[in-house]
This record gives structure tokens, C-alpha cells and sequence, in this order.
């Protein structure tokens, strides 16, 4: 993002709008230190400019700048799949897509999250030791594809190091035996890394929203827990060739 | 604001209060979708929603817009995010969408143990859960408790710390009413 110095009156409102404090003042003005921001757009969009100063910038579509805009903005919709935001739609659409079956456990570490962001070579921290312990597989349509070199090791592209990201979610799906693995493996690369970043995961559930018992006894014997608010999809979907059965 | 799955907060608040998403799936029923969901953004104004944003305006409902314009925004593959703050509004508003029957997937981000019991009442099987396992890293990096209550609303990460101190501080000097200070918070949140 970029405020334009000869509009700017110096007021400074849009200074606490920037979740990650790239925006300060420089010579009375506000100016926004393009290494800190991640392109969210949250000042222009907050419209608190008075003198509609604040612009995207014009280079914020160029490779490899673009992902932070990809990664960062809700509104941006990523090139690649097509989906506004930073994963697919997990389990928001389960119940039509099925996406993930009974016996599977779709899993998502979402980089970056609350808040902080992060950037690629602490990502890779983590890819690299899921990888070693044979996660390697990304869900297909997820855009963090994109960021990866090679599933085997985890690593990440190499010109994408300097960049780093207010999101960036990791999907994969197991079977429920391994992901007593997945939680240690996650817990032990949390050690290595300078950000946050959140762990969920989502499961079908029984008659009567019976998550399994499976999952939450691997949950609890790694040391994790679970909030009590959760994202529940309804099952009230249906893909159109089924409406009329 | 969209509630995040790793919203923060007592319980006693988080048991009144729900996000419910209603969500098309790509390549499986948006074709068509826009009537449907266009029906069912209609059904949740008038349930009285605290929030509502449909994705093809990304207005919520304070931005100075009106109920019509974003009701007209909604096409095909528009999804809506709407906040009921009480648990007598999510269940009527469940009913409603039951008896409606559009087929499109309908998320509700809650209390589990609220949202089972409603389901129960309403016959309601839910599909799938999404189970957040907390924040893990360099946690002491993170604005304290306090401050992540308003900004995990956003599940985005776009409301900002700095933004909500600065709201407290105007709020408990006089300068700000609680109503005008959700609103700003509420901005940022697309």
C-alpha cells in the first residue's frame, strides 16, 4: 500500500488501522515502510482517509510482491484456484463436496494466524519437518501449492523467502491413526518458529454431533485441546444433480 | 465481522452468540445458487441479524448501504456471513432455513454444546465439525487476551491491536460511545 505524500494532511487515523504497525509518520506525513506491510489493503478499505490518500500500490501484483496481496487480503481472489482467501473451503461445504469421508480427519495450520503473519523461511520450518515425517500430500486446490518446491523435502521456493504473509493455510488429510503423529510433529516445529500460527482440524460427526472418540482421545494424549466454539457444518447441502431425488 | 473459528472470549458471551455462513460449493451447486442464496438473505434480515455481509458487496451492513443494495449484489457463487446474538434468534433463524430447503450449506460457528442442543430440538443432523487446537509458537508475541477477544472476531487477523486500544482509550475517555466504537472496529473486517 502506498499514501500519497503531496494529498496526505498528516492526521495520522489511519496509523492504528494497519494490523501489523507498518504505517508511522515520516517528515509529518504518515508513510506506510513497504518491507512491514503485507498488502492487506485494511487501510484503504477501512476508508478512514479523509483525503483519499491511501492507494495500492502498482507494484503489488508483480512476482514475487503478489503474494503477500494473495495471502494477506481477503478480498484478493488467488490466481490459481479461483477462491477469495487463503485455503479452500474445508469444511464449509463438506456435506456437498465430501471432502472429507467418515474414518478421515482433514487437518489445516494456518500460518500467520491471529494477526502476526509470517514470513516464508519460518513456514518452511515447518513444511520441512511434516515432510520428514511423511505428510507431504497438500490439499489439490489449496493455493499454498503455490508456495512449495518440492513435497518431498518441504521446501519452498527458493525466490519466495524474502516474502512473508498474514495467512498462508496448510491443508492435508489423514487417516485418524496418523494424526497423533501430525499433532507431535506440529508441537515440536511450533518450538523453531519466531510467529503463531493456529492448528485446526474438522471430521465428520455421528447422529447427535458425536465428534469421534478417536480423535478427541489422540487430541487430548498429545497435549492439545480443543476451544468450545467450533465451525459446524449443518448438512442442509446438496450438489444440484441431487435436488430433485 | 465474520466469527473466526479461534474467536476468543468467556463463555458465557460465546454462548450467545453465533456466525452463521451460508456457503455454495464451487463446481457442486453455484450454479443457480444466487436465487437461493438471495432467499435466504432475505429470511436472515428479517430475523434481525447484529451483522451481515454478503461476499460480492464485502460491505457490512453499517457501511452505509442499504438492505436493497445487498440483497441486489448477491449472483451466483455469493456467499453470506451473518452474526445472531442470542440463542432464541439461531434457532428460529435454523428453523426458517430447514423449512426453506435451498440446498446450500449452511455453517454455524458456536458453542458446540449449544449448537447440539439446538439441532437436537430442531431434527437437524449436522454434517461435519471444524475443531480449533489453539494458538501455538512464539505465543508471547501475541496482544494479551484482553485485545484478542475483539480482534479474533475477525478471523481474517484485519483488526488491528493498535486499533481496539485506541478505541478503549476513546471510549474511557468519553470521546466514543460503545455503538460508535463497534462500528469502527467492525470496519476493517471485510
Amino acid at each position: 500500500m502506498l499514501i500519497r505524500k503531496d494529498l496526505c494532511v498528516g492526521c495520522g487515523r489511519c496509523q492504528p488501522y494497519c494490523p501489523v504497525g507498518a504505517i508511522h509518520f515520516e517528515e509529518l506525513k504518515s508513510n506506510v515502510d513497504q518491507e512491514v506491510c503485507y498488502e492487506c489493503g485494511t487501510c484503504l478499505r477501512s476508508e478512514v482517509c479523509p483525503v483519499d490518500a491511501i492507494e495500492e500500490s502498482p507494484h503489488v501484483y508483480e512476482y514475487p510482491r503478489a503474494l503477500r496481496k494473495f495471502f494477506s487480503d481477503p478480498n484478493a481472489t488467488h490466481a490459481l484456484t479461483g477462491i477469495a482467501g487463503r485455503g479452500t473451503e474445508e469444511s464449509k461445504s463438506n456435506d456437498v463436496i465430501n471432502r472429507v469421508l467418515p474414518g478421515e480427519v482433514g487437518m489445516a495450520i494456518e500460518f500467520g494466524r491471529p494477526t502476526l503473519g509470517m514470513d516464508l523461511t519460518n513456514i518452511q520450518k515447518v513444511t520441512r519437518a511434516m515432510a520428514r515425517a511423511g505428510f507431504t500430500k497438500i490439499e489439490p486446490e489449496n493455493p499454498f501449492n503455490d508456495l512449495i518446491q518440492n513435497y518431498e523435502t518441504g521446501d519452498l521456493k527458493p525466490e519466495l523467502m524474502g516474502e512473508k504473509v498474514l495467512s498462508a493455510i496448510m491443508e492435508f488429510k489423514i487417516t485418524p491413526d496418523r494424526l497423533g503423529l501430525a499433532l507431535r510433529t506440529i508441537k515440536e516445529a511450533a518450538k523453531e518458529v519466531d510467529s503463531v500460527f493456529v492448528v485446526d482440524l474438522y471430521t465428520r460427526v455421528g447422529q447427535g454431533l458425536t465428534i469421534p472418540q478417536e480423535v478427541l482421545d489422540t487430541i487430548k494424549t498429545e497435549g492439545y485441546t480443543w476451544r468450545p466454539n467450533a465451525k459446524i457444518n449443518m448438512g442442509l447441502g446438496r450438489a444440484n444433480e441431487r435436488k430433485d431425488r | 465481522m465474520t466469527h473466526s473459528l479461534h474467536r476468543e472470549g468467556p463463555l458465557d458471551l460465546l454462548n450467545e452468540e453465533c456466525v452463521l455462513f451460508v456457503y455454495p460449493a464451487r463446481g457442486f451447486n453455484y450454479d443457480g445458487s444466487g436465487p437461493k442464496v438471495r432467499r435466504l438473505g432475505e429470511m436472515l434480515f428479517h430475523q434481525g441479524p447484529a451483522n451481515l455481509l454478503v461476499t460480492t458487496l464485502r460491505k457490512n451492513m453499517y457501511l452505509a448501504v442499504s438492505q436493497e443494495e445487498i440483497l441486489d449484489s448477491i449472483k451466483d457463487g455469493a456467499k453470506i456471513f451473518c452474526v445472531l446474538e442470542n440463542r432464541e434468534k439461531i434457532k428460529a433463524t435454523l428453523a426458517k432455513i430447514k423449512e426453506m430447503d435451498e440446498g446450500i450449506s449452511i455453517v454455524v460457528s458456536g458453542v458446540i454444546d449449544r449448537v447440539r442442543e439446538i439441532s437436537a430440538e430442531l431434527g437437524i443432523n449436522p454434517h461435519t465439525v471444524n475443531l480449533s487446537l489453539g494458538i501455538h509458537g512464539k505465543t508471547d508475541r501475541l496482544p494479551p487476551p484482553d485485545i484478542r477477544q475483539f480482534t479474533t472476531m475477525c478471523g481474517h487477523g484485519m483488526v488491528s491491536p493498535k486499533l481496539i486500544r485506541d478505541l478503549i482509550r476513546r471510549v474511557k475517555t468519553g470521546k466514543l460511545d460503545l455503538w460508535g466504537a463497534s462500528l469502527l472496529a467492525a470496519a476493517p473486517c471485510a
